[in-house]
């Protein structure tokens, strides 16, 4: 007879000195992998849950999965917000508590929407619009390395998105089309939120924390054209969600 | 009447050919391959013939020098090697110089064999104490291909390899190796370049991608680089500079790999230029029986670009000296320093590592020093030293001929590896390195394998044990190319 006995590795409470890796803020971070950080700070920020956020040139390489942001949390590193969701759950804390499985469904369907329209067509508009990925992309992408490594890397980067829209078939867009999507995403996010001031009742969700990740970060960032932010803002309700969201939760920043 | 002496080769020597052994390194091949062991080479023995006594007297001349056999190899590379037979006074001068001139034919690297003929001069010019000397060269062939298949540390690997010697005719050589393995594949290419008449003074360029796996870190790293480096002898050394250009990417080897091995992973740029200096008196590399060793080697990263920036010096020092009884005491001190320039911290591909079979035996591979959870980090300052008695095995099985490749050795190995702080001075350095020193002691066999590397099998006694450090105490067994 053996007799194991297993510790419950996620009932430890949240350490105090939990961290969140992302790339170098002012020189080398990009739109998406900004947006997906900034959905992950929100997300910890709705739950109560402190984390220090630390700026790494190689926070990609470092992270198990390769994809932005990822946390170190006592000894175990998870990455990308599905999988800290579901960590945070594990250790008794969550946002979607008090949904049922209709809205619970629900929110997982806007969440796949905000994936795959949002954030690839900020990758495509990084990566695949040749003037962006020119002046903007691959300079920021290899500030932190030196020649020529700096361009081998940023090659390699822009190809292999190149690849992933082709596979998924965004390859064969144009810029127009793309801007078009992300119109008709937020047109989609602006009605599901209506008048209300998050989209499931009074209560924020990981939905929330993801939109505004996304439309904060689009709102905020400088890119070579203001198309994409127009598009965003020509929905105000999304607009005043964004301002809530960042006086709710991210005060000590603005002030 | 005429005399035909024929210097050749020495059958029950040479033709046992050459014992191979695979270098563990995967890095290509440096500097030239000889077809003949150096140390297999004895001074010829003349042979006492009866009228050798009237001849040793005879002055002589060596009117013609030919070399036959040649096909793609440029004349003008060999005059210079055959040019001190010329100088020969008499006989036995004559046979001396042939020898000296065929030993350096066959370094270059490019004649599978060499003949001499030595014969009286004909012709109408013909002196009557004239001699001609040929020399009769069977070139190398134009390709040489390997395949290998190597299995080791759950990865299994196709290694391939293409040789071309001689390949514009003035002893340059052309390798590629190629590994295909289930984890990695790995490649390099080399070329090699001698100066003619100068075979000591060579360039060798290379181009490389090299993968490893390193299970007592935790780490993956793949090396793709370019090197160029230029060797020439000094009075009895031996120097080389080299400009080495590497782009090095780390990764975590599994997922349970500890966190300050996840922060080294990424990529880097090594740009950096190395000077390293060889003074090697030892009648053989593996095994000696006396002579010593001093290798220095320093390497300045930094200055001609990429992103690390250190200044790095090892050292290693070996001395021998035959005891009585045919029994041989070697000491040996390994050290090195690794000193980063500027803010950054050091590498984990830059620092050293100590520890294992090769270096000090009793503890687990490179498994000593600085850790986290298991996994080894190196550390900048290391050093080692060793002290053997190596005597032959007892009761002198097969003596002469198998036996004589096995010794019995008794082994005390010492050292330590750490980091240092910078800001504190040498003595606080010193004291650091002199502070748990690990230590162990054993016995155990030796079997060398052709003249490149040696198989061990020990009984070991780790002392000194730190915390965190590794231990392998009994049986451990080793083989390497370099050992402690």
């Amino acid at each position: 007879m053996v007799c194991r006995r297993y510790t419950n590795k996620a009932a430890e409470p949240w350490p105090e000195n939990a961290t969140l890796y992302q790339p170098l803020k002012e020189d080398q971070i990009l739109l998406s992998d900004c947006a997906s950080s900034l959905a992950v700070q929100a997300y910890l920020r709705m739950c109560g849950l402190p984390v220090q956020v630390f700026c790494r040139a190689n926070a990609e390489y470092m992270s198990p999965s390769g994809k932005i942001p990822f946390i170190h949390v006592g000894n175990q590193v998870v990455s990308e917000l599905g999988p800290i969701v579901q960590f945070t759950k594990a250790k008794g804390h969550s946002l979607s508590d008090g949904l049922d499985d209709v809205q619970r469904a629900e929110m997982k369907a806007y969440m796949e929407l905000v994936n795959n329209m949002l954030l690839t067509a900020e990758l495509y508009i990084q990566w695949c619009d040749d003037s962006t990925a020119t002046e903007i992309s691959r300079p920021r992408y290899s500030s932190p390395y030196s020649w020529p490594l700096n361009k081998i890397l940023a090659y390699q980067k822009q190809w292999e998105v190149r690849r992933k829209m082709n596979a998924i078939g965004w390859g064969g867009k144009t810029l127009e089309q793309v801007y078009e999507d992300v119109s008709q995403c937020c047109q989609a996010l602006s009605q599901r939120l209506g008048t209300q001031s998050y989209f499931f009742n009074k209560q924020p969700t990981e939905l929330d924390a993801l939109v505004f990740g996304h439309l904060f970060t689009i709102l905020t960032t400088r890119l070579t054209s203001t198309e994409l932010a127009e598009r965003v803002k020509s929905y105000s309700n999304l607009l005043s969600f964004c301002r809530r969201i960042e006086q709710t939760y991210f005060e000590d920043k603005s002030s | 009447m005429f005399r035909q002496f024929l210097l050749g080769q020495r059958p029950a020597e040479l033709s046992m050919g050459t014992v191979h052994a695979r270098s563990l390194d995967p890095l290509p091949m440096h500097g030239p391959e000889l077809g003949v062991q150096a140390d297999d080479i004895d001074a010829p023995e003349m042979d006492q013939e009866p009228k050798q006594e009237v001849l040793e007297n005879k002055d002589v001349v060596v009117q013609q020098v030919h070399i036959d056999g040649l096909g793609r190899t440029k004349e003008d590379l060999l005059t210079y090697e055959i040019s001190d037979v010329f100088q020969a006074k008499n006989l036995i001068d004559v046979m001396r110089k042939s020898h000296e001139a065929r030993q350096k034919l066959l370094r270059l690297g490019i004649f599978r064999k060499v003949e001499v003929v030595i014969d009286t001069s004909r012709g109408e010019d013909a002196l009557p104490n004239g001699l001609d000397v040929t020399f009769e060269v069977t070139e190398l062939r134009r390709m040489t291909g390997s395949y290998n298949t190597m299995v080791g540390n759950n990865e299994g690997s196709m290694v391939l390899g293409l040789k071309l010697p001689n390949v514009l005719g003035r002893a340059e050589k052309l390798t590629f190796q190629f590994s295909y393995g289930t984890k990695e594949t790995s490649y390099g290419l080399s070329f090699f370049k001698p100066q003619p008449g100068n075979f000591e003074r060579n360039i060798t360029l290379n181009v490389y991608k090299v993968t490893g796996q390193f299970p007592w870190s935790s780490l993956r790293e793949t090396d793709r680089g370019i090197s160029a480096e230029l060797s020439f002898p000094v009075w009895k050394t031996s120097q080389t500079l080299k400009w080495e250009g590497v782009w090095r990417e780390l990764g975590c080897l599994a997922r349970t790999a500890s966190f300050p091995i996840r922060e080294e992973s990424g990529h880097s740029l090594k740009s950096s230029l190395s000077h390293g200096m060889v003074i090697d008196t030892r009648n053989s590399s593996i095994l000696p029986r006396k002579g010593g060793l001093l290798k220095i080697h320093q390497e300045l990263a930094g200055y001609t670009g990429g992103d690390a920036s250190f200044l790095k010096e090892d050292f290693e020092i070996q001395l021998n000296k035959t005891l009585f009884w045919d029994s041989v005491l070697s000491a040996s001190l390994w050290g090195g320093l690794l000193l980063p320039i500027g803010d950054k911290p050091t590498s984990i591909a830059d620092r050293f590592y100590l520890g294992g079979p090769t270096s000090i035996r009793g503890f687990s591979m490179y498994s000593m020093g600085p850790q986290s959870e298991g996994d080894y980090l190196g550390g900048e300052a290391y050093w080692a030293g060793g002290l053997h008695l190596y005597t032959p095995l007892p009761f002198r099985p097969g003596m002469g001929g198998f036996g004589d490749l096995f010794r019995t050795h008794f082994f005390l190995n010492a050292g330590n590896l750490c980091n240092l702080n910078y800001g504190e001075g040498p003595q606080a350095h010193l004291k650091k390195l002199a502070e748990c020193i690990r230590w162990s002691y054993g016995l155990g066999i030796v079997l060398r394998l052709g003249n490149i590397a040696r198989l061990e099998l020990n009984y070991c006694i780790p002392m000194g044990v730190q915390s965190g450090d590794r231990i392998c105490d009994g049986v451990q067994f080793g083989a390497g190319i370099r050992f402690l």
